[in-house]
């Protein structure tokens, strides 16, 4: 059983560098959270990127996380991933989660690809025996053969996003958190990959893929949740929220403050 | 399913890490300090012969011609003098590259950690293991000099230079995270560290012998500066000396009381580090 429970999360950044015709313009603008001002002279200037989400995902659930550029779909990711501790709120969660937001985190390029695997695996949380018994199956998925004991910075980009996506694609997650789908190289690898990639989802328990691509929600997701100006204004079926979403999109402009 | 890893069956619980989970979670995970440390070293050098040795050739150039100049200013015989220098500049070399290396702990290392989640304590820990690895290459230059110049010098006395070096490296990690986190959310701080510590350089008795200076300036930069401790704790042993109980004392304190106020600190802030990257 996975589990993962969001109650009344609040984000904000603080902005340390802000010019001071910054803080003259603020608030209400179509994308992005909220910018206010605090503090005793209204001199710190604050980005409210997410306030009062309140979500619980179960096993099984895929969930398409949908809205703006900036409506806070990265940033709840990043909550969910443990990366940001909410200002306010809380997170509580059932089973390992596995962000995906760099498939080769600590990648050097003077590194062979074998390095960066071992490198990269335990920065996503695996351990040394994991990543050993992994290493056949990431090598025959991603087909470089002896460039593998080469420098990455040999491989061409495409090459260096298959070692990426055998690598991650080789974990088994409880929940798995995307921003944006992830698919890597020519078309015959990406016929490959999108199979390796349904089995990968498979295995996790819970989804939550931020994304802008309809078809990629659609085809991964059984829910969607859409987002705007750092809160979660609906979630439920798919098609039921993207409909929501298009009419916000060709609807009167944006509800600066949010609604509920 | 039999391929998803155990989870510990407690049920939901958080992901908020607290800052001593942090420092103990990150100590026990040595497969990855230890592999960032000595990555970090391998790369600096890849393509070159000599790799690492390569600092410490410098440094033996450097003793060598300084050396030549120092004894002659002090008014030392190379064969006392040599040794002195050598063994300071290589504790010198490792407490200031720390120091210095802190400021960008986690200014650096913000691509890491806004990506995955993990103990930003790891960080600091393969900061201070990837200056002992250059540290211990740089014990050749000593070893060469002294076997040359004071070949008694070699001796179990050395040994001591071992609580020392610990000692270095127990400051080291709190100097790291603490300078990290002030580097990180005021920038200013970087090059305020790097002038002291250039300064420091000179008025910390590392080219000069302590016993040159007396009077209330033998107070002010000899007795009470933790720097020439600290090193003194590495550099007696190497040159067959018992270090000062007051050294250890200043060391011991500096090290109680340092991880005292870094442990407050980073329990206060842990949490907002990642939001000023």
């Amino acid at each position: 059983m996975a589990k993962v429970i969001v109650e009344n999360v609040r984000v904000d950044f603080p902005i340390y560098a802000t010019q001071r015709n910054l803080r003259t313009v603020i608030l209400k603008r179509a994308t992005g959270g909220l910018i206010q001002r605090q503090g005793k002279k209204h001199d710190r200037v604050v980005v409210e990127a997410l306030a009062g989400v309140s979500m619980t995902l179960e096993d099984g659930d895929r969930i398409g996380l949908i809205g703006h550029n900036g409506s806070g779909k990265s940033t709840l990711l990043k909550v969910l991933a443990g990366i940001y501790e909410p200002i306010e709120g809380r997170l509580l969660v059932d089973g390992r989660v596995t962000p995906l937001f760099d498939m080769m985190p600590g990648l050097d390029l003077e590194d062979s690809g074998y390095e960066n695997i071992v490198t990269s695996g335990l920065l996503l949380g695996l351990t040394r025996d994991e990543i050993e018994r992994k290493i056949p199956d990431i090598e025959e998925f991603c087909e470089l053969g002896e460039y593998l004991a080469l420098p990455v910075r040999t491989y061409s980009s495409g090459m260096t996003m298959r070692l990426g996506f055998a690598l991650v694609t080789a974990i088994d997650p409880d929940v798995l958190l995307m921003d944006e789908g992830i698919g890597a190289g020519d078309a015959r690898f990406a016929e490959r990959a999108e199979r390796r990639l349904k089995d990968f989802v498979g295995r996790s328990r819970i989804l939550v893929l931020a994304s802008h691509s309809d078809t990629t929600v659609k085809s991964m997701c059984n829910k969607a949740a859409l987002m705007q100006a750092g809160r979660l204004i609906a979630m439920g079926p798919v098609d039921e929220i993207f409909e929501k979403y298009a009419a916000m999109v060709h609807g009167p402009g944006p509800i600066g403050g949010g609604s509920n | 399913m039999a391929s998803v890893p155990a989870i510990p069956a407690e049920g939901p619980r958080t992901l908020a890490m607290s800052a001593a989970q942090d420092l103990i979670g990150g100590l026990c995970r040595t497969d990855l300090w230890g592999r960032l440390g000595w990555l970090d070293v391998k790369r600096r050098y890849r393509r070159t012969m000599l790799g690492p040795f390569w600092t410490s050739i410098s440094l033996g150039i450097y003793v060598v011609c300084v050396g030549v100049v120092g004894a002659g200013l002090w008014h030392q015989d190379i064969e006392q003098y040599v040794p002195f220098l050598v063994s300071g500049m290589i504790a010198w070399l490792l407490v200031s590259t720390i120091i210095n290396e802190s400021c960008t702990l986690l200014v650096a290392g913000h691509a890491l950690f806004r990506n995955v989640r993990f103990e930003y304590s790891i960080l600091a820990y393969a900061l201070v293991w990837r200056n002992f690895i250059v540290f211990f290459h740089n014990l050749l230059i000593y070893v060469m000099a002294v076997a040359v110049l004071q070949p008694r010098l070699i001796g179990f006395t050395v040994l001591l230079a071992l609580p020392g070096i610990l000692l270095v490296a127990a400051n080291g990690v709190w100097v790291a995270l603490l300078c990290g986190m002030f580097c990180l959310r005021f920038r200013d701080v970087t090059q305020i560290i790097s002038s002291v510590l250039q300064i420091s350089m000179f008025i910390t008795p590392i080219f000069w012998p302590p016993g040159n200076l007396s009077g209330s300036r033998r107070l002010f930069f000899v007795e009470t500066n933790p720097l020439y401790h600290m090193i003194n704790l590495v550099r007696a042993p190497l040159l067959g000396e018992v270090p000062s109980a007051s050294s250890y004392a200043v060391v011991l304190g500096l090290t109680v009381l340092g991880w005292i106020l870094t442990y407050r600190v980073f329990k206060h802030f842990r949490k907002r580090i990642a939001y000023w990257s």
